[in-house]
């Protein structure tokens, strides 16, 4: 993957942001204006909710693709149960899939034991989920395995696939950013005994969409 | 399944808007005793006097004392159990700090922003993983170290997830009971298995322990070339290095460090000690300053950190004339000081040699000489030792 540069990293960054403020805007004059619109409040305050978790989830990303394209970034390994980090990732995204009428769910052997930098990883993980969420039809799958040295993780879902839409072509595309860049640094980071990690993409096995690997050395 | 109401929580945070949603959280929970502290100052007051739990404590505190000081300044003098929790709820910028400390990390933590359901998942978590613990734990805290050994090979047996979690216990129970080559062996075995920071860390640490001070320095600058946060590694660096008595090296080390981390009070007062042994009083009062001022709600609160920056000045006082801030510091310390004199002879004579010192060293006999009379007046009311001979001799009394 090409590298970026840390003003094309900025501009992406608030170019997406900007979209969601513009989503949340809208939510807000929904609000208040909910007696003519005659609109259902709560969800609507859900809505919003999730938009803005998801926007500090971006902003995360990014504060880490700037650390990690500047080289500021100290990776932090730590010995995590797999199943116990996917049931994280799934709790936490668990409410947006929900409202999006999706299925999130994960696939992972009991003690299951990795090492990897868990807020890279957590931040990688969602992005790509983000990401399946706008092209899944309704279902997204996680599953972490051990192939040869390397902890793999896919992110599998039954939406259109990479190869027929903008999910190939990530930069500016509308909403779909930095994920893969920033997916790929995550991944290079970690590196055991000269072997970095890598990331890539294509047809989902599973459920016929698209599918992101993750891999990390062990 | 952890019953929360019979837990007592103590929450650390100096937001209020997120201290008002955190104790709603907890009483959501169910926690029915929550005591509040909007700073680590005012916590060590409440951590003192009661026990607690669970500690939810926010990495950023204001301008004291932050959330990973206040973490290593009660488990440092044990002033909370290893049978509490200490989640500690941090920002993007500052987790680095918290994972750095090696030495003393919280059981867990929480990055902001995060919901009710989240946080209750963690503590669930967390809680019943101390529950699992409790056994080695209390062994811990009551300093029986092969108990705790045992007890750590029990756990693993019954859950072997927490093998990482108790072998780096069995670690520091090895150094404990000065068994270092025990832990010099397990260490090494589990940096084979796996470079973790802690196995590095404390392979370092055995080696400075073994006096094999080479293969120490080795081990700990790769710590600090691995993660520039690991600010630790610096503080054991400094130690190899005065082991080897190459004194100026490691006041350059822990220079570095204190720029990486300010506020940590043992640094500053281990620099402030090396810089008096090298005569560098100049930075020694510096050092002592900022102890000074760090010791207030400290744990670490001696009267050592006073007289220290007393002597680091009366040092300065010796090369040159004193400028009007330091006889300032100097007035502004010795009041403080002043608390600790009834509390030991030794305190009170060390005070007495430091007024009369100071004047020495300005030529200022007059106010020496009157100084020395009220050292000689605690000395004939028995609260302080003979003065000494040599200071009589340059009084030419």
């Amino acid at each position: 993957m090409n590298e970026l540069d840390i003003s094309t990293i900025l501009a992406s960054a608030i170019h997406e942001s900007k979209n969601r403020i513009g989503t949340l805007l809208y939510h807000t004059h929904t609000i208040k204006n909910h007696k003519e619109m005659d609109t259902d409040i709560d969800q609507t305050v859900d809505t919003i909710e999730n938009i803005l978790k998801q926007l500090n989830d971006e902003w995360v990303e990014y504060l880490y693709l700037y650390k990690l394209s500047t080289n500021g970034y100290n990776i932090q390994y730590e010995t995590l149960n797999v199943s116990e980090f996917l049931d994280d990732q799934v709790f936490v995204l668990s409410s947006t899939a929900i409202s999006k009428n999706l299925t999130l769910d994960f696939r992972c052997k009991d003690g299951l034991f990795a090492t990897f930098d868990e807020r890279l990883i957590t931040s990688a993980i969602s992005t790509t989920i983000y990401n399946s969420f706008r092209f899944a039809k309704k279902t997204i799958t996680i599953t972490a395995e051990m192939h040869e040295n390397f902890l793999v993780f896919s992110i599998e879902d039954d939406g259109p696939g990479f190869e027929n839409d903008e999910h190939d072509d990530f930069l500016f595309s509308q909403n779909t950013g930095l994920g893969l860049y920033f997916c790929d640094l995550s991944a290079q980071s970690h590196i055991i005994n000269d072997t970095s990690g890598y990331i890539t993409k294509g047809k989902s096995d599973l459920l016929n969409g698209a599918c992101l690997k993750i891999f990390l050395p062990q | 399944m952890i019953d929360f109401s019979t837990k007592k929580a103590i929450l650390i945070e100096d937001m209020a808007e997120a201290r008002i949603l955190q104790k709603k959280m907890l009483t959501d929970f169910g926690f029915k005793s929550i005591d509040i502290a909007m700073k680590a100052e005012s916590a060590i007051e409440l951590l003192r006097n009661n026990s607690y739990d669970l500690i939810l404590s926010d990495y950023n505190l204001g301008n004291g004392k932050d959330g990973q000081q206040l973490l290593e300044e009660v488990r440092c003098s044990a002033l909370i159990p290893n049978t509490s929790t200490y989640l500690m709820v941090t920002a993007e910028t500052s987790i680095e700090m918290v994972m750095g400390a090696i030495e003393y990390q919280p059981d867990g933590y929480i990055t902001k922003p995060f919901s009710q359901a989240l946080l209750q998942r963690r503590l669930l978590k967390l809680l019943e993983n101390k529950e699992k613990l409790k056994n080695i734990n209390i062994a811990l805290d009551t300093k029986n170290y092969d108990v705790a050994i045992q007890e750590c090979r029990i756990t693993i047996e019954k859950y072997p997830f927490l093998q990482g979690k108790c072998n780096r216990i069995i670690g520091e129970c090895y150094i404990a009971l000065e068994e270092y080559d025990k832990a010099k062996k397990l260490y090494s075995k589990e940096l084979k298995k796996q470079k973790m920071p802690w196995s590095l860390f404390g392979l370092a640490k055995t080696h400075l322990l073994l006096k094999e001070y080479a293969a120490a320095e080795t081990k700990l600058k790769q710590l600090m070339l691995d993660n520039k946060f690991f600010v630790n590694a610096y503080d054991w660096l400094a130690k190899c290095l005065i082991a080897q008595g190459r004194h100026t090296e490691a006041q350059a080390v822990l220079i570095d460090a204190l720029e990486r981390s300010p506020k940590s009070i043992l640094r500053q007062i281990e620099l402030g000690r090396l810089s008096l042994d090298l005569k560098d009083y100049h930075l020694a009062e510096i050092s002592f300053r900022r102890a000074v001022f760090l010791a207030k709600h400290s744990c670490f609160n001696s009267s050592d950190i006073y007289l220290n920056h007393l002597r680091a000045i009366v040092g300065i006082a010796s090369q040159q004339e004193l400028l009007p801030r330091q006889k300032e510091s100097f007035k502004s310390t010795l009041k403080k000081v002043e608390v600790f004199l009834s509390e030991s002879i030794e305190t009170n004579t060390a005070a007495h040699e430091i007024k009369v010192q100071l004047y020495l060293n300005q030529n200022d006999k007059i106010n020496a000489t009157d100084a020395f009379s009220l050292w000689e007046d605690d000395f004939k009311s028995g609260a302080a030792s003979q003065p000494y001979n040599e200071i009589k001799e340059q009084l030419s009394l």
